[in-house]
């Protein structure tokens, strides 16, 4: 006997699937070729145009926040497709918020293991009441029409695929009456409860703000290899397959509600509650928030070209002389990405601007995501704009392309950092950097600083802090946790803009759209990427890829020697038939350069050496940069000034760009001295600072 | 003799008793350069070691160049850790005061320097504050003696107000900040402004009590020498009973010094040079850095000749010092060649 209650989330799951056609539909089909569907959905859903996506993981949910027990009391419908070639005979389930329900859990373990002793003391006093949790009250295999359901609530059990730590909670495995087989599409039925943790991986609760995302029992990937599942990692984040949503949210009367996907008009419950609905087709994953402290503005992208995208902004009230920015931001996101790689087919986002201390900024989800800002902050440097371009950029890798996060987060975090900043410099190609001080309260622009594109935007500081921490094709949730974000982000960003200065950015953006195109909403590999870059390239980049992902080489040129002088002869020569004794005598008006240029890291990489002489002419060579070291003899009549190794900076994953050069007329000493007597009335200062304890 | 003086009329007579002794403002700059410029030369070497013959120098030289900067942070240590984009311009000051204000971690090597510069400034301590107590014109002798005179003393006085400090930044910050009362009241505000108030005022409480033991030993160190006591314990006694009969003039006083301190910070904050060139520039950007730290010699300087003045007038006894006039002692040599005796007892032969 199905409760009322489920059978109404039941009938709506089975709507939407039988709306979109699940089972048959070919990707890209108009959904007017699908079957029939009951008239409930029809009223409530509008037709979607085009069928982006497989649609094989659909989810229809009813949650209900109680603000005062923190608490989510969740049910739904997962209507789940089997699209390998093999049958399936158990589901999987992530619960990832059993990853903050004790300290033993495999998530924060691995947070602990990584952590500064300060860190760790931080997270191992955390009050009890910030943690959370996910349980299952029931799972019910439901079918069609009228067959009673079956309950398979007694089979869940957890399971540890990657560690077996038998104290994580975070995937679960629920095993099947009956195999499903290719194609078929199973019904499951989830009520469960939840406590809402204080932050932990940007979703909980701070005061009466809530960022909730991967809140709800949400199953796993299913390849043609097995179940792509993984416990909850400290490196890593999701994968999931695409799907429809259909959410219907419970909160307090007043409360401001953003969420995946399209908002239909609320409904007042009576009892001080009021039920917000989302729908969304083709996407992976559902978030929301609520507070009653949000602002809201409404903005539309529209730009020659791409389609319009109507932009919901949920401000806090301190930061709302900032809307323009955070529009300003997103619409450089979907206009760079959308012309770059392709456009952005939803036609609405949600910018959620977090709470002060919610720690939940800077997170992505389909058509949602959480920027962050600062109550103060000058309008010369990139917050909130390099975070919220970075987030709503993900909408495209992550959100559309949509790689495995848990094994090759680098092909979204890095390929994102990339873009990131390749689309901040359109938006603002000069910015500054900037110290906060007093607690971090009060911003300090230092314009003298400016933050370049290649080296700070791509991350360079911390990969070559990070380097050698771990081979970028390792599977990312064995990443080590304190240097994983080095590699996921900056390597890959570093290196893809390395491509970019090698292959040209025209071509680079082929490849990036070319495999955009191909692979969005299809969870591509790296090797279908590779292959995407050798083809549009017309080049055969399999060395560049071994070395940048396949190994954790370093790579650092530089030139150790650089001599010029005019040729001369000591000793004895031959002249007019008799051994003549000289002494550092000139042959000719000839100056003689020679240049040792270095490999000092294992990695290769072909580099430019560019000599340049006093009469203004230079000279440049190509070197493969095989070999540990290599002469360059130059002769000119002028003599050489300077020598530089990669003078272009094409290979940004140098680790020291200081040693690629030298010069004849050194200034390192004029530097230095500017330098230290800027340094000496800094520390003449600070002694004065603390004087004021004598 | 001169009457009671209001704290303006003591903040005017310190400034003009600094002003009257531009040697003692000279020497305390020179006091400055003799603890820093020796760890700036190592920190020439540093950068210019790490530049080497590098075309980066030219940048590095014509202003900033960030990639470079980025790679000697990376493997500096010791006073090379400190150099730091925070020293740029009028973030320089501003850092310093922050750190102080957030009782921020700091690098050894600097710490060390401090240490020194603590040591070094307790030492003249008791030589300035006998000039500005005396207000006339002191031989060298005379200033070194009265350093000597007094320099145990003030170390003495040093300790228990190190002690105090202690206690302050080591346990009252942890209660108030960190895990304390600021991360309890601020724990589910989620409104910056409102934490930053809180903060504000946190800070403004933890600072009041900072203010109050420096207003103490500073007290405690003008009675040392203008009354020549020898106990630094009761010269903290009886200072604190000074205050608490002047507490508004005390504080008033103080609050002006401060305000003092304030707009001279502000004023360089705003107009700081920035990272400059080499050249001729460099050479006036220096000279405005040590303008810059000559004036803020000047507020801390005033701090110590307005509380003299403040502390004598408020005695009635301007101009007062208890002690006679130190002489910087002679080598027994020289005693003997003007024929004074020598004061050590013959040793038995």
């Amino acid at each position: 006997m199905v409760k009322p209650g489920i059978r109404r989330v039941l009938a709506s799951a089975l709507a939407v699937t039988a709306w979109y056609g699940l089972s048959t539909m070919p990707r890209a089909q108009p959904a007017g070729a699908a079957a029939p569907a009951p008239a409930a959905a029809r009223e409530a859903v509008a037709p979607a145009t085009v069928v982006r996506s497989p649609r094989n993981a659909n989810y229809s949910i009813d949650a209900s926040l109680d603000p005062r027990t923190r608490t989510i009391s969740g049910r739904g419908v997962i209507t789940w497709r089997n699209v390998t070639s093999h049958d399936a005979s158990e589901l999987r389930l992530h619960l990832y918020w059993n990853a903050f329900k004790n300290t033993r859990s495999t998530f924060l373990q691995e947070r602990l293991r990584a952590a500064s002793p300060a860190d760790r003391r931080a997270l191992l006093t955390r009050p009890l009441d910030d943690f959370g949790h996910t349980t299952i009250s029931a799972v019910r295999l439901v079918g069609a029409g009228a067959a009673p359901p079956v309950d398979l609530t007694s089979g869940v059990h957890a399971i540890q695929p990657d560690d077996g730590n038998a104290d994580d909670e975070t995937l679960v495995r629920v095993p099947l009456p009956a195999p499903v087989g290719p194609g078929q599409t199973v019904n499951v039925e989830v009520e469960w409860t939840a406590r809402v943790p204080r932050t932990f991986a940007r979703t909980g609760v701070v005061g009466n703000y809530y960022f909730v995302g991967q809140w709800f029992p949400k199953v796993a990937v299913l390849g043609e290899r097995g179940w792509i599942s993984h416990q909850f990692h400290a490196s890593t984040e999701f994968f999931s397959d695409f799907g429809v949503y259909d959410v219907r949210l419970r909160v307090p009367s007043g409360w401001v509600v953003g969420a995946t996907g399209l908002a239909q008009p609320p409904r007042e419950n009576g009892d001080g509650t009021t039920t917000h609905r989302f729908l969304q087709e083709d996407v992976h994953d559902f978030a929301w928030t609520t507070s009653p402290d949000y602002v809201v503005r409404e903005e539309r992208f529209e730009h020659a070209g791409l389609p319009p995208v109507d932009m919901r902004l949920l401000l806090q009230p301190e930061h709302a002389s900032q809307a323009d920015r955070y529009f300003a931001a997103t619409g450089a996101a979907l206009r760079y990405y959308g012309e770059w790689f392709g456009a952005y087919p939803y036609g609405h986002i949600t910018v959620i601007d977090p709470a002060w201390q919610s720690g939940t900024g800077g997170m992505e989800y389909p058509t949602l995501f959480t920027g962050g800002t600062r109550w103060l902050s000058p309008r010369t440097t990139s917050q909130p704009e390099g975070v919220t371009i970075h987030e709503a950029g993900h909408q495209f890798w992550y959100g559309m392309v949509a790689t495995n996060e848990f094994e090759h987060a680098w092909m979204d975090e890095g390929f994102n950092s990339f873009s990131t900043s390749r689309a901040l410099d359109e938006l603002m190609p000069v910015r500054f950097h900037s110290e906060r001080f007093f607690g971090g309260f009060l911003p300090w622009v230092i314009d003298d600083i400016t933050q370049p594109r290649a080296t700070d935007g791509n991350g360079w500081p911390r990969y070559r802090r990070d380097a050698k921490s771990d081979i970028p094709s390792t599977p990312s949730w064995r990443y080590w946790p304190g240097t994983s974000a080095s590699i996921t982000y900056s390597k890959t960003a570093l290196w893809l803009h390395t491509l970019e200065r090698m292959l040209g950015w025209q071509t680079l953006q082929r490849v990036l759209s070319t495999y955009f195109e191909r692979y969005a909403f299809h969870h591509p590999s790296p090797e279908q990427f590779f292959a995407v870059a050798n083809e549009v390239s017309g080049q055969d980049l399999t060395w560049f890829f071994d070395e940048v992902v396949g190994s954790a080489d370093v790579f650092d040129y530089g030139v150790d020697r650089l001599t010029s002088a005019r040729r001369t002869v000591r000793g004895i020569v031959d002249r007019d038939g008799k051994k003549v004794a000289v002494g550092a005598e000139p042959l000719g008006d000839v100056y003689e350069t020679q240049v040792v240029a270095r490999r000092y890291g294992e990695a290769i990489f072909p580099v430019d050496l560019l000599v340049r002489f006093e009469d203004g002419s230079e000279q440049r060579v190509r070197w493969d940069g095989r070999d540990r070291w290599r002469l360059f003899t130059f002769e000119r009549q002028a003599q050489a000034i300077s020598a530089e190794v990669d003078p272009d900076r094409v290979l940004l994953l140098d680790t020291n760009f200081t040693n690629n050069s030298r010069t004849l007329a050194p200034q390192g000493r004029a530097a230095a001295t500017k330098w230290s007597l800027r340094w000496m009335v800094w520390l003449q200062d600070l002694l004065l600072t603390y004087g004021f304890f004598a | 003799m001169i009457t009671r003086l209001s704290p303006i009329a003591a903040y005017r007579e310190g400034l003009r008793r600094v002003t009257g002794a531009p040697w003692m403002w000279l020497g305390a700059w020179l006091a400055t350069l003799l603890v820093a410029v020796p760890a700036a030369m190592v920190v020439r070497e540093m950068i210019a070691d790490h530049l080497g013959a590098s075309l980066v120098a030219e940048r590095v030289a014509a202003g900033v160049d960030v990639d470079w900067w980025q790679e000697f942070r990376a493997q500096a240590s010791g006073l090379g850790a400190t150099f730091v984009p925070a020293i740029v311009g009028g973030a320089a000051v501003l850092k310093n005061l922050s750190d102080l204000a957030d009782n921020a971690r700091m690098e050894t090597a600097a710490a060390g320097l401090v240490a020194v510069w603590l040591l070094v400034w307790s030492f003249f301590a008791g030589g300035v504050l006998d000039r500005y107590a005396r207000g006339r014109a002191m031989r060298a002798a005379e200033f070194f003696a009265a350093c000597g005179t007094h320099a145990g003393r003030l170390l003495r006085l040093g300790a228990l107000a190190f002690l105090a400090y202690y206690v302050l930044f080591a346990h009252v910050y942890g209660w108030l900040f960190g895990q304390g009362l600021y991360a309890t009241w601020t724990r589910d505000t989620t409104v910056e402004r409102r934490a930053f108030v809180a903060h504000l005022l946190f800070q403004v409480v933890f600072f009041a009590l900072v203010a109050l033991v420096n207003l103490l030993v500073d007290y405690a160190r003008v009675r040392l020498v203008v009354e020549d006591r020898r106990s630094a314990v009761f010269a903290l006694v009886s200072a604190a009973r000074f205050v608490r009969r002047h507490a508004t003039g005390t504080v008033a006083l103080y609050l002006l010094n401060t305000a003092g301190f304030l707009v001279l910070a502000t004023l360089y904050a705003f107009a700081a040079p920035g990272a400059g060139r080499t050249g001729w520039t460099l050479w006036i950007t220096a000279l405005v850095g040590q303008a810059y730290v000559a004036a803020r010699l000047g507020v801390k300087l005033g701090f110590y000749a307005s509380q003299v003045a403040y502390f004598q007038g408020a005695l009635a006894h301007a101009g007062y010092a208890a002690a006679a006039l130190p002489e910087w002692p002679e080598s027994p040599a020289v005693e003997a060649a003007r024929g004074e005796p020598d004061p050590t007892p013959p040793s038995p032969s």
